[in-house]
C-alpha cells in the first residue's frame, strides 16, 4: 500500500534539506527517563569497613569515657521505706494503710555516702506500678484540665468521672492515684527546706493545666485513691499532681519531689520524717525516697557511658579482626575465578 | 470483480468472475496442503514443482503453491447457499466451514510455486547467543518447512554441525507408504506408532549422549503433523522429557494453535517461566499461552503487538528487555519488598517489646499520628527511589555478562534464607530501639532533674528509628544518586518537620495532647543527641557486619562484576540503541559493512544472514552479478573457518 514510508511520515517535509529522513518516534531523551543519572557505586571494600570501624571507636570511645565519668560524678541515696514504715506488730498491711485514723507517720535516717553538691532532687521512686497500662493512660480529659468552661467534659475518665451527678475535677484515674506521702527533711537538727516550685514541666504548667481551673468535687467517694487537692489552688499551680499526671514509660520509675539548695557533706546524716500514706501494698508495688545530685547528662544511668564504651571497644576490636580476616583470607578484588560461572568446573 | 474467503488457515480461497461469465477460483497455500487437494494428472508439472520446491527450501525461502480451478455459475451457487448456510449456523460454525471449504476445495490445477526470501532481522544470531548464555532455552515454533527451518536454526547459531539432531518427521518412507494406500485410519496409526518409537529411542540416546559428553548440543527437530500425535496425553511425557534435554528444539510446520500447544505443554508440563515472541497474527495464541508475551511490531501489522504484554521493534532489543531491564526489574522488586517487610517488622516488633512491660494491657508505644505517618511520609519516598533508580551493573556489563541473569533463574535474591536474614536484623533492631532507649532515658535528663514521661521516651525511640530505617536503605543500594540522597534527607527533615509543628500546636480535636512539647523539651537535653548517634549506630552495626563478611567470604556474581569494573568510567550516554532510519541508502550499506555479522556458522547454506539470494538466482540462470561487497568478505571469512573451527569466547 504505502511504499516509501518516508514519504509518509515526513508528509511536511519538503523542507528539510538534505536526505528525506524520518520522523523518530523515539520519545525525548532525559537522563531521569533513561536511568542514566550520575551515581555513586559505592563498594565496601577492607579500606572502607576497616576506616568506618575505627572512625566508629575514635568518636565513641570518648564520648563514652565522658559520659561514664558524669555519671559517676552524681551521688544518690535511695531509702526503700515501705516496708520498713510499716509496725512490725502489723499482720494485714492493707489494713493498716486504709485505716485512715492510724497516724503513719515513720522517721528514716539516711547518711551521706559522698559529698553532695546542691542543688539536691529529692524523688520517689515507685516499683511495680504501671502507670504506663493501657486503662490508665486513657484515663484523662485534658480538655478539662485545660480550660475552666469545659469543667463537665468526663469523657474517657472512667470509672472517676462524676461523684453525685456532678463532673469531677480532675476526673480520672490518674488524676485519682496521685502520690501523697510527704518528706521533711533535718540535717544535723537543722530543718532542710524543700523547693516545691517548678519540678513540673514549665508547658504543662502553663498550656496544659489551666490557671482558672480548680478541683471540684475531687476524691469524695469511698475509696480514697490519693492525694486531696486544696479546691482552692488553681491546677496550674498544683505541681505534684502536674509531675504525676505526665506518666511514665516503665513500671519502675521516679518522679520529682523539691529540691534542696544546701551542700552536704560527706556522713552527714539526714534524718527524713515522712507520712506513709500511698497504699502500694495491695500490689506489692514498693516505695523509696531518692536524693540525688544531677550533672549536664542528668542522674544516675551509667548505661549511655557503658554503652558508648563498648560499642566503641568492640569497634576497634572488629577493625583488628577484620584486618585479620583481609589478611588470613585474601581475596582479591575484582577477581574472575570468584564468577559462579568460573567456579563451577562443569558448565552449563 | 474479486472476493476472498479465508476458509481454511492453510489455504486462501479466492474467487474471481470475469463479467460473469467464466468463474474460477485460485488458492494459495502450503505445498503439502495444495497438493492433497490437486486433481489428478498433470504429473510432469507437479513433479517439477516438488523439485523446485525442495530446492527453495534448502535455500531458506519460504515457498507457497498456487493452483486454480474453474467453476459453472450453477456450481458456484449451489455451494454458495450451503456456505451462507454454514457461516450464519450458531453451533459448530468452524467445523461446518470446514466441510464446506472442503467441497469446493478439490480437483484443483496446479499453477506453479512462489519462493520468498524471508530475512532473518538484523543481530537475531548474536542475540540469540547471547540468550542462551544467559542460561535461557530457546525453541523456534515455525510455520514453514523443514528444511527452511533447520536452514534459520544454522543461521540462528541453534544448531550447528557438532551438534546432535534427533529428527521426527512425517516424510519418512513408512508413512508415504501409508499415505499411498489412503486409508486414514491406518495412516495415523502409522505416524503415531512411529512418532511413539522414535521419542522412545531418542529420548534414551539423548541421555546416554548427555551423560558421556556433556558438552555435545543437542537438537529435537519434530514437524507439525508428527507433533499433533506426539502432544497426545500418553506420548507428552517423553516428547517433553527429550525436549526438556536438548539444548534447542525446533518445530516446523506448525500452526498457531499447535504452538500455543506447545508452550502451554512447557508451562503447565515442566513448570518453567516462558517466554513467547512473535510478529505476526498466527504467533498471538502462543504470545497469550506463555507467561510473558512479547510482541515484535513491524511489517506483519500489529496483532501480535496488540496480545502481547510487551511490544519491542526489533527482536534484537530483546537482549535489552531480558537481560537489561527484567534483571534489574527483578533486583529492584526483591530490594523493595524485603525493605518494605523490614522496616514494617522493626518498627511493630519495638512496640511489642514494650508490651512486657505494660501488664499486657495494650498500651501503644507509638502516639497515633506517628503510626499512621510512618509508612506514609517518613519512610515512603526512599524506597521509590530505590525501586526506580537501583542498578547493580550498568547496562553494558549486564549484556556483557549474560550470565548474570541465572541470578534471576535460581531466583537468589528472594529465598528463604535472604527473608530470613533481614527479618532477623529486624528484631535484633528493634530490640535496641526499645531496649537502648528505654535504659537511656532512666533517671533525669538535664541540670533541672525532671524526669521524662512514656511519650518523651517514645518520642526519642521513633526518631531513632526513622533515622535508621531510613541510612539502612542507603547501605543497601548499589548505585545512588542525588535523589538517593533528597529522598533520605528529605524524609528525616519531614519527620523533624512534622514533630515541630505536632509537638507545638494543641487542637480541639486531639483527645490526649500526648507529645505536647516533648521535642522541644527533648532537643535541649544531651540525653537525646548521645541517643541519637548512638542507637542508629548500634542498630546498623549488626547489618554492616553482615553485608562486609558477606561481600568479602561470599560474594555474589554481580558484586565480583563490580569490583572488576569499579574503576570504569561511568557511561552516561550511548545506552542508544542503534537506528538506521535516517541513513541513506549509501549510509547505510557502509553502515552494513562495518556492522558484519561475524557468527561462526559452519553451514553452507546462507539463507537467512546475507544477501547472497542475488548471487545464488543469477547463477541459476547462468547470469553474471557483481558480487557484493559484504557477501565477498563474508564468503573470505567463512572459507578461513573452515579449516580452523574456532572456540566461541564468551566471558
Amino acid at each position: 500500500m504505502n511504499s516509501g514510508d518516508a514519504a509518509g511520515s515526513s508528509s511536511g517535509g519538503s523542507g528539510d534539506a538534505g536526505a528525506p529522513r524520518r520522523a523518530s518516534r523515539k520519545p525525548k531523551y532525559s537522563k531521569f527517563t533513561q536511568q542514566e543519572l550520575p551515581a555513586c557505586k559505592p563498594i565496601l571494600t577492607p579500606k572502607w569497613v576497616i576506616s568506618v570501624f575505627l572512625l566508629v571507636g575514635v568518636i565513641f570511645v570518648p564520648i563514652g569515657v565522658a559520659s561514664l565519668l558524669a555519671s559517676n560524678k552524681v551521688v544518690e541515696i535511695v531509702d526503700r521505706y515501705d516496708d520498713a514504715c510499716v509496725p512490725s506488730n502489723v499482720t494485714n498491711k492493707l489494713a493498716y494503710i486504709q485505716n485512715s485514723t492510724i497516724s503513719k507517720t515513720c522517721r528514716r535516717t539516711l547518711k551521706v555516702p559522698k559529698d553532695m553538691k546542691q542543688p539536691i532532687f529529692v524523688y520517689y521512686q515507685l516499683n511495680n506500678f504501671y502507670q504506663n497500662h493501657r486503662r490508665y493512660v486513657k484515663s484523662r480529659n485534658d480538655q478539662q484540665l485545660r480550660d475552666a468552661s469545659k469543667a463537665n467534659e468526663t469523657t474517657l475518665c472512667d470509672p472517676e468521672k462524676t461523684r453525685d451527678g456532678m463532673a469531677i475535677v480532675p476526673c480520672g484515674l490518674i488524676a485519682w492515684s496521685t502520690f501523697n506521702d510527704t518528706y521533711t527533711f533535718q540535717h544535723n537538727t537543722n530543718n532542710l527546706s524543700i523547693d516545691k516550685t517548678d519540678i513540673s514541666w514549665k508547658s504543662d504548667r502553663d498550656h496544659k493545666f489551666g490557671s482558672d481551673v480548680f478541683p471540684k468535687n475531687f476524691q469524695k467517694g469511698p475509696l480514697i485513691g490519693g492525694k486531696t487537692l486544696n479546691e482552692s489552688i488553681p491546677l496550674s499551680e498544683q505541681e505534684d499532681l502536674i509531675v504525676w499526671m505526665r506518666t511514665a514509660a516503665l513500671p519502675t520509675f521516679r518522679k520529682l519531689y523539691g529540691r534542696i539548695y544546701v551542700d552536704l557533706k560527706e556522713n552527714d546524716t539526714i534524718t527524713v520524717t515522712l507520712d506513709n500514706n500511698y497504699n502500694t501494698y495491695s500490689f506489692d508495688g514498693k516505695k523509696s525516697l531518692v536524693l540525688s545530685t544531677s550533672t549536664w547528662l542528668g542522674g544516675k544511668n551509667d548505661f549511655l557511658g557503658l554503652a558508648y564504651l563498648t560499642v566503641g571497644g568492640l569497634c576497634f576490636f572488629l577493625a583488628f579482626a577484620f584486618t585479620l580476616l583481609y589478611l588470613i583470607k585474601p581475596r582479591k578484588l575484582g577477581d574472575n575465578n570468584y564468577l559462579s560461572w568460573n567456579r563451577n568446573s562443569a558448565g552449563h | 470483480m474479486f472476493w476472498n474467503l479465508t476458509v481454511q488457515g492453510s489455504a486462501n480461497l479466492w474467487f474471481a468472475a470475469f463479467q460473469m461469465e467464466n468463474l474460477f477460483s485460485t488458492a494459495r497455500g502450503a505445498d503439502n496442503v495444495i497438493y492433497e487437494r490437486l486433481a489428478d494428472g498433470n504429473y510432469d508439472i507437479k513433479k517439477t514443482s516438488r523439485e523446485h520446491l525442495e530446492q527453495f527450501g534448502s535455500a531458506g525461502l519460504r515457498t507457497l503453491c498456487l493452483a486454480y480451478r474453474d467453476l459453472s455459475m450453477d456450481q458456484y451457487k449451489s455451494w454458495n447457499e450451503k456456505f451462507v448456510q454454514a457461516k450464519s449456523s450458531l453451533r459448530d460454525r468452524d467445523k461446518k466451514l470446514d466441510e464446506v471449504a472442503e467441497l469446493i476445495e478439490k480437483d484443483l490445477i496446479l499453477i506453479g510455486c512462489t519462493a520468498i526470501e524471508d530475512k532473518l532481522q538484523e543481530g537475531v544470531p548474536a542475540c540469540i547467543e547471547t540468550l542462551s548464555a544467559a542460561g535461557i532455552k530457546i525453541w523456534v515454533l515455525t510455520g514453514d518447512k523443514m528444511e527452511t527451518a533447520i536452514n534459520i536454526a544454522y543461521a540462528c547459531s541453534l544448531v550447528n554441525n557438532d551438534t546432535k539432531q534427533f529428527i521426527i518427521s512425517s516424510e519418512t518412507d513408512t508413512i508415504r507408504e501409508a499415505e499411498d494406500r489412503g486409508d486414514p485410519v491406518e495412516i495415523a496409526r502409522v505416524i503415531k506408532e512411529s512418532v511413539k518409537q522414535s521419542l522412545r529411542s531418542y529420548l534414551e540416546e539423548a541421555r546416554r549422549s548427555l551423560s558421556n559428553t556433556p558438552e555435545r548440543k543437542l537438537a529435537f527437530i519434530i514437524d507439525g503433523r508428527c507433533l499433533m500425535y506426539a502432544l497426545d496425553p500418553a506420548l507428552r511425557v517423553n516428547l517433553l522429557g527429550l525436549s526438556l534435554i536438548c539444548h534447542s528444539v525446533v518445530c516446523c510446520r506448525v500452526s498457531p494453535l499447535q504452538k500455543a500447544q506447545v508452550t502451554s505443554l512447557v508451562r503447565k508440563g515442566a513448570r518453567k517461566i516462558t517466554l513467547s515472541i512473535g510478529d505476526g497474527a498466527n504467533d498471538v495464541s502462543m504470545i497469550q499461552a506463555a507467561h510473558v508475551g512479547i510482541g515484535i511490531s513491524g511489517q506483519e501489522g500489529m496483532q501480535a503487538v496488540m496480545a502481547s504484554d510487551f511490544a519491542i521493534a526489533q527482536f534484537r532489543y530483546l537482549t535489552d528487555l531480558l537481560l537489561v531491564h527484567g534483571r534489574w526489574s527483578y533486583l529492584r522488586l526483591c530490594k523493595v519488598i524485603t525493605y518494605f517487610f523490614y522496616k514494617n517488622l522493626t518498627f511493630t516488633l519495638t512496640q511489642f517489646w514494650f508490651t512486657f512491660q505494660t501488664g499486657f494491657s495494650g498500651q501503644r508505644f507509638y502516639d497515633d499520628w506517628f503510626q499512621s505517618l510512618y509508612n506514609v511520609i517518613f519512610t515512603a519516598l526512599p524506597v521509590i527511589m530505590v525501586g526506580l533508580f537501583d542498578k547493580d551493573v550498568s547496562a553494558s556489563l549486564s549484556k556483557k555478562y549474560p550470565q548474570l541473569y541465572q541470578e534471576g533463574i535460581r531466583n537468589t535474591f528472594f529465598k528463604w534464607k535472604v527473608i530470613a536474614v533481614w527479618g532477623f536484623f529486624a528484631f535484633y533492631q528493634s530490640i535496641v530501639f526499645y531496649y537502648f532507649t528505654a535504659a537511656a532515658s532512666q533517671h533525669g535528663h538535664g541540670s533541672s532533674g525532671k524526669i521524662l514521661g512514656q511519650w518523651d521516651v517514645s518520642t526519642m525511640a521513633f526518631t531513632c528509628v526513622v533515622v535508621t530505617v531510613n541510612l539502612r536503605l542507603l547501605m543497601s543500594c548499589n548505585s545512588i544518586t542525588r535523589w538517593h540522597y533528597f529522598s533520605v534527607a528529605g524524609s528525616i527533615a519531614a519527620w523533624f518537620l512534622f514533630i515541630f509543628i505536632y509537638s507545638a500546636i494543641m487542637t480541639s480535636f486531639d483527645r490526649q495532647e500526648n507529645v505536647y512539647f516533648v521535642i522541644y523539651v527533648l532537643m535541649s537535653t544531651f540525653f537525646f543527641y548521645l541517643t541519637l548517634i548512638l542507637v542508629p549506630v548500634i542498630a546498623l552495626f549488626g547489618d554492616f557486619l553482615y553485608l562486609s563478611l558477606q561481600r568479602w567470604l561470599f560474594p555474589y556474581d554481580y558484586q565480583v562484576v563490580q569490583e572488576m569494573h569499579k574503576d570504569d568510567p561511568h557511561e552516561y550516554s550511548m545506552i542508544r540503541l542503534p537506528e538506521r532510519s535516517h541513513l541513506s541508502p549509501e549510509e547505510a550499506r557502509s553502515y552494513a559493512i562495518s556492522m558484519l555479522p561475524r557468527e561462526n556458522s559452519k553451514h553452507t547454506g546462507f539463507a537467512f544472514d546475507s544477501p547472497g539470494y542475488e548471487s545464488f538466482f543469477a547463477s541459476q540462470q547462468g547470469v553474471c552479478v557483481p558480487h557484493k561487497p559484504w557477501d565477498v568478505a563474508r564468503r573470505a571469512s567463512m572459507k578461513q573457518q573452515r579449516q580452523q573451527p574456532q572456540r566461541t569466547g564468551r566471558s
